[in-house]
């Protein structure tokens, strides 16, 4: 063979190579199992990569469609299914097998759940990973460079925006003008809520209902559907600053007046008031039956809501709390002197002090093992809870960070520069700008596919309201 | 001890399905779970005196295989925690296996078959990594031209599995 190699002239060997070189081709999902063909796909991080393949002949796309491709990308890419979605799908497994999953063996009876019959039926198609890929993948590449967006004037003058919540069926709006403006989650106006007399300066939904409290003084309560208010509390002797709810029935408000008052909402009375700080509650959180606490007087406390009495005062603090996040362990503190304090809500000592903002530490959200600060010092911060370390230093803002939120992939935060920003949580990274020709961003709030930012432009209050979703028919 | 060291110096013959017998030493003989599990079950006296049959791979392939157990006589043992953590781990391949990868589709296939026949996840690996950075990157049609392989689509299936994949495409 050799030899005659050695004859040709090099036009017959481009044509022998052109001969040959297919035959020494093969294609590899035709010679190996399909087990060995799926690892080789498992090697391939690019869905378009993927895509492609999937268009090479039938016997790729049979290959490419095999779900556990997309499982494996689902897992290198983080998209995990949401907690949520696993939630109800267990719910509903419970609801088909009760024999073997429940001790309450009744089987004919309607599940307990609040699940409809339509429900149920919606879920028993699961998700496959592929298209739970493709809707991430898809979401994520629209809060990168797409989305749709519409804005909205909410008032003609510019009223402060002094709270914000983004919920499943609504987005609602609280202003310094006595006013709750109540959307859809799309942005239309469902109505407002009248009947503060004075700045409404704290607010917090549970399903349809709606708690608020302000500079009169008054707790309201809401029936989000009707836009009646059910109760008017009255008891706090000065501004109500602060609100939560630890279930359906138990809102809890801090105030100027020093104290925290525990009501049940459902038959409008006060069950209990918390006193012992000596200055404004500026700030709560709720976990199970423990409420803290943050206070210009330098300290946070916790309470037993049941108990009704103070269980730990976290001292150490140079000057006012402003923000307080707590996960049920450990309670996370932002104060006036620049620091950041870590404390442990069962024995009341204090674990860290994470040094690095220059200025107020106003906004703060803890999830897992990682907090997120802002500061009016502009700079937003990651820091790990593990280690007690800082991540990351963002140069956010040029003035004050005014409103942060961070999930699993990314962080927003809005700033009195104007500026809506959305970040990478892993990485630090920019990832965009959403709005920038704002004068000041009150409020920003967002969910896994929409994201809405109030904010001052030519002297109004606006919303911007954003959704990343794919559109349905790609589906 | 001593008895590591007897066992570094134990040799043992593998046989390939035409009849080829290549002697290797005993730990690299053991990259490949097979022929661990082999001796193991067996026990050493059995193993040493008789040649292990592989009657899945051919002289050359095996040949192959050895070198490359050979180079990664030192690499530190598979564990099964590793199996889980290779779908997050990085598709990069080293130099000397990038080299050693450098032979025809044919030999690499039988490569893969063999290494997922005697059980060398790392070679499997470093087999189905080599396809898959064939594959990256590439149009359907240049996938098909690099593997030889016939576009078996109906013009109108072409367009709908085309459309169906369009979204991973604009970014």
């Amino acid at each position: 063979l050799e030899d005659i190699v050695n004859m040709c002239n090099s036009q017959q060997l481009s044509f022998i190579l052109q001969l040959v070189s297919p035959r020494l081709k093969k294609d590899p999902m035709m010679s190996l199992p399909d087990e060995l063909c799926l690892r080789i796909l498992s090697f391939i991080d690019d869905p378009k990569d993927l895509a492609r393949a999937s268009q090479v002949s039938r016997r790729w796309r049979d290959l490419v469609s095999d779900d556990m491709t997309w499982k494996n990308l689902c897992l290198k890419h983080d998209y995990q299914r949401r907690l949520s979605e696993v939630q109800t799908s267990m719910q509903y497994s419970n609801f088909l097998r009760p024999d073997t999953t429940s001790s309450f063996y009744q089987p004919y009876s309607a599940p307990a759940t609040s699940l409809t019959f339509d429900d149920a039926l919606s879920l028993r198609r699961p998700r496959s990973y592929k298209s739970h890929f493709k809707q991430r993948y898809l979401v994520d590449a629209a809060w990168r460079t797409g989305g749709r967006n519409i804005t909205k004037n909410i008032t003609q003058e510019g009223g402060v925006v002094t709270s914000l919540h983004l919920t499943k069926k609504y987005i609602i709006v609280a202003l310094d003008n006595t006013k709750i403006h109540v959307f859809d989650t799309e942005g239309n106006e469902l109505r407002t809520l009248r009947g503060h007399m004075m700045g409404v300066w704290a607010m917090v939904p549970w399903d349809d209902v709606l708690v608020s409290g302000g500079c009169d003084r008054d707790v309201r309560v809401w029936d989000l559907t009707t836009g009646v208010c059910m109760h008017t509390l009255r008891g706090h002797t000065s501004t109500v600053r602060c609100l939560k709810m630890s279930d359906a029935n138990t809102a809890i408000s801090g105030s100027r007046d020093t104290t925290l008052r525990v009501w049940d909402i459902r038959n409008g009375v006060c069950r209990n008031v918390l006193v012992g700080h000596q200055a404004s509650v500026r700030c709560l959180e709720i976990h199970g039956d423990i409420v803290v606490s943050g206070s210009y007087d330098t300290t946070a406390k916790v309470w037993s809501i049941s108990e009704g009495r103070c269980l730990h005062t976290l001292s150490g603090h140079y000057s006012q709390i402003y923000a307080i996040a707590f996960d049920g362990y450990r309670v996370a503190t932002g104060s006036l002197d620049t620091s950041v304090r870590i404390w442990n809500a069962a024995t009341g000592e204090c674990q860290a002090v994470l040094q690095g903002h220059t200025s107020l530490v106003g906004q703060l959200q803890m999830r897992g093992g990682t907090l997120v600060t802002g500061g009016s010092d502009g700079s937003v911060r990651v820091w790990s809870l593990e280690k007690m370390c800082p991540i990351h230093r963002l140069a956010a803002h040029d003035n004050s960070v005014t409103s942060l939120q961070f999930d699993d992939t990314r962080i927003v935060s809005g700033g009195s520069d104007g500026r809506v920003k959305v970040w990478d949580l892993k990485t630090g990274q920019l990832v965009r700008e959403l709005i920038s020709q704002g004068e000041a961003v009150w409020r920003v709030a967002f969910e896994a596919e929409k994201c809405v930012a109030m904010a001052l432009r030519n002297s109004r209050t606006v919303m911007e309201v954003w959704s990343f979703s794919p559109p349905e028919d790609v589906f | 001890m001593a008895e590591n060291d007897e066992r570094a110096l134990q040799r043992v013959s593998l046989q390939s399905n035409d009849g080829q017998v290549i002697t290797v030493d005993r730990v690299v003989a053991e990259r490949s779970l097979l022929i661990k599990n082999l001796i193991e079950d067996l026990g050493d006296e059995a193993v040493m005196n008789e040649a292990i049959p592989l009657p899945n791979v051919n002289e050359p392939v095996l040949r192959k295989v050895v070198e490359w157990c050979e180079h990664h006589r030192k690499d530190p043992p598979q564990t099964t925690e590793d199996e889980n953590d290779s779908r997050k781990k990085s598709t990069e391949i080293d130099e000397w296996d990038q080299k050693f990868m450098q032979v025809d589709q044919e030999m690499l296939f039988e490569i893969i078959l063999a290494a997922n026949y005697m059980d060398i996840k790392p070679l499997l690996d470093v087999g189905c990594k080599t396809v898959a950075n064939m594959i990256k990157g590439k149009s359907p049609e240049e996938i098909r031209k690099t593997f030889n392989i016939t576009n078996d689509f109906t013009p109108e299936e072409e367009e709908q599995i085309r459309r169906e994949n369009e979204w991973a495409e604009d970014r």
